[in-house]
């Protein structure tokens, strides 16, 4: 754990870094000529607040299903068994090959809509898990491939079957060195979500759009909306970090 | 891991029936009218404080499904995937300040024209322009939104100038009132709340520049249900309605398209 004096520091130099930036974009803005109208924004906060809420909603959702998802696909192209590894290639090189937003569109209301999948907000997080699943797939498959082939011979020399060595032997080293791009993945994951309005669902993005041309502002509502995502994936960050220094080999 | 596993594993199960239970189920009787529209048309299609769509368009969804006797749903999405609910079944009708044009007119049907909304220029405050043809020069750049009417307008009429799109409306007014641009096309009410927004830094030009009759969309193949979206707004100018909406919700703009010598949009 780090120390409470060193801790303090990094807080007091991160706050110093925040308000450094915030001082240059106050700079920026200040010498722009732009007719702030922040009660006009202020006045659409509900609205924006549910599309928040609903970005969250469905991150987390997204994010779980993502990790178990990715998991099973780069699990799947590592097995012996050749028609489950071809598969699992391909849907993974098919889904990163393709637009989201052509997932989207044909995934709702032609493939949800065979299924009698009519709600929008489910079909979206499905889509959104199997769109950013072939994505984590890959991340951990790599990290997978960077445990040395000496791992898999001591488990077998030990005597540990195939599951045991991955569970005890092969993810938990993986796992902590794919953290990193986990977290930026989960981060894109976030961001990504706001394309889910083409299919109707009214997440905080197009909630923005909405309080933007209603009130007839546009930055006073962008600013919020960065700030509202960065609320979301500050916290993943910090969760990735947490992890890491949890599960460093000593 | 099995630890944090768990609850994860049964907050995404509680979520996705919170969800679930959130979304609308239908009942006997009539089937819905369900209507769909982007709320980011002012005063046409636009929200209230509490995410409620309200506007002139949702009051003639309201009229509309009173006179088809069937209950109204209104379907919000981004205007992108409009067309894609309507020709799977997932809307009846789109009423979404959408231009009858030709083009789409090959993949839809569209009713009678309930208002004309023809496109106007936003330009810089300081800005020489005075017209239309002041901009089909080369070195001068105009902003279109993606999809919309202005921009094959740009194409076939100022094809001198460069063209530059954005996705977004509140992109487009960046571009003009940091100067970046020489104007930005785009129908003559939100140019006009746009300048009204910001009025230090932009000008309206509101003489249309091309009409744009607006009318509602619906599935090919659907002769029976045209004929009473026609009939009702037949009905509906008959009586009046099209003028109470302009004294509730466009007088501003009314009074500022007089000012320019402009005729009104719903007359």
């Amino acid at each position: 754990m780090t120390s409470p004096p060193k801790m303090l520091w990094s807080v007091v130099l991160g706050g110093l870094v925040l308000l450094a930036l915030a001082l240059g974009c106050w700079q920026v803005l200040a010498a722009l000529r732009y007719h702030w109208n922040w009660p006009g924004i202020w006045e659409y906060r509900e609205l924006m607040g549910r599309g928040w809420l609903l970005t969250i909603g469905i991150s987390a959702a997204a994010l779980v299903g993502t990790v178990v998802l990715g998991l099973l696909l780069a699990i799947g192209q590592q097995v012996r068994e050749p028609v489950l590894r071809t598969v699992c290639r391909m849907i993974v090189e098919i889904i990163r090959g393709t637009p989201l937003l052509t997932q989207l569109l044909l995934g709702y209301y032609v493939v949800a809509s065979a299924f009698h999948l009519n709600d929008k907000i489910t079909a979206g997080i499905v889509l959104l898990v199997v769109f950013e699943s072939a994505y984590m797939a890959e991340i951990l498959r790599g990290g997978v491939a960077s445990i040395e082939r000496g791992q898999w011979d001591a488990a077998k020399a030990l005597g540990l079957s195939r599951w045991q060595t991955w569970r005890w032997i092969i993810l938990p080293q993986a796992l902590r060195r794919v953290l990193p791009g986990m977290a930026g993945q989960s981060a894109s994951l976030v961001k990504d979500s706001s394309l889910l309005s083409v299919i109707g669902v009214m997440e905080f993005a197009k909630q923005t759009d909405v309080a933007v041309s209603t009130a007839s502002v546009s930055l006073e509502g962008y600013i919020p909306m960065a700030i509202g995502y960065l609320a979301l994936t500050l916290p993943l960050s910090y969760l990735a970090r947490r992890l890491e220094r949890r599960w460093r080999i000593l | 891991m099995l630890r944090t596993t768990l609850p994860c594993l049964s907050a995404l199960l509680l979520l996705l029936g919170v969800l679930a239970g959130c979304s609308p189920r239908s009942d006997s009787g009539p089937p819905p009218l369900r209507v769909g529209m982007e709320l980011s048309t002012p005063p046409f299609e636009m929200s209230d404080a509490t995410g409620k769509p309200d506007g002139v368009s949702v009051r003639m969804a309201e009229a509309m499904a009173q006179k088809l006797g069937r209950p109204l749903q209104i379907e919000v999405m981004a205007f992108k995937g409009l067309e894609t609910a309507l020709k799977t079944g997932k809307i009846d009708v789109i009423l979404s300040s959408m231009t009858d044009t030709p083009k789409r007119r090959e993949s839809l049907d569209f009713s009678d024209t309930y208002c004309r909304v023809g496109l106007a220029l936003l330009v810089p405050k300081d800005s020489n322009v005075q017209s239309v043809t002041d901009l089909n020069q080369p070195g001068r750049k105009i902003v279109a939104r993606l999809g919309t009417t202005a921009v094959d307008y740009v194409k076939s009429t100022i094809p001198q100038a460069e063209i530059v799109l954005q996705d977004q409306t509140a992109a487009c007014l960046l571009e003009i009132t940091q100067r970046k641009a020489d104007a930005f096309i785009y129908d003559q009410l939100s140019i006009l709340k746009m300048h009204l927004s910001q009025p230090e830094s932009t000008r309206a030009l509101l003489a249309p520049l091309e009409a744009g009759p607006w009318a509602m969309a619906v599935a090919k193949g659907n002769p029976e249900f045209l004929a009473q979206i026609n009939a009702f707004l037949k009905e509906f100018r008959a009586a009046g309605g099209f003028d109470k909406l302009a004294d509730q919700y466009l007088k501003a703009e009314k009074a500022a398209l007089a000012a320019q010598g402009v005729p009104f949009i719903m007359e």
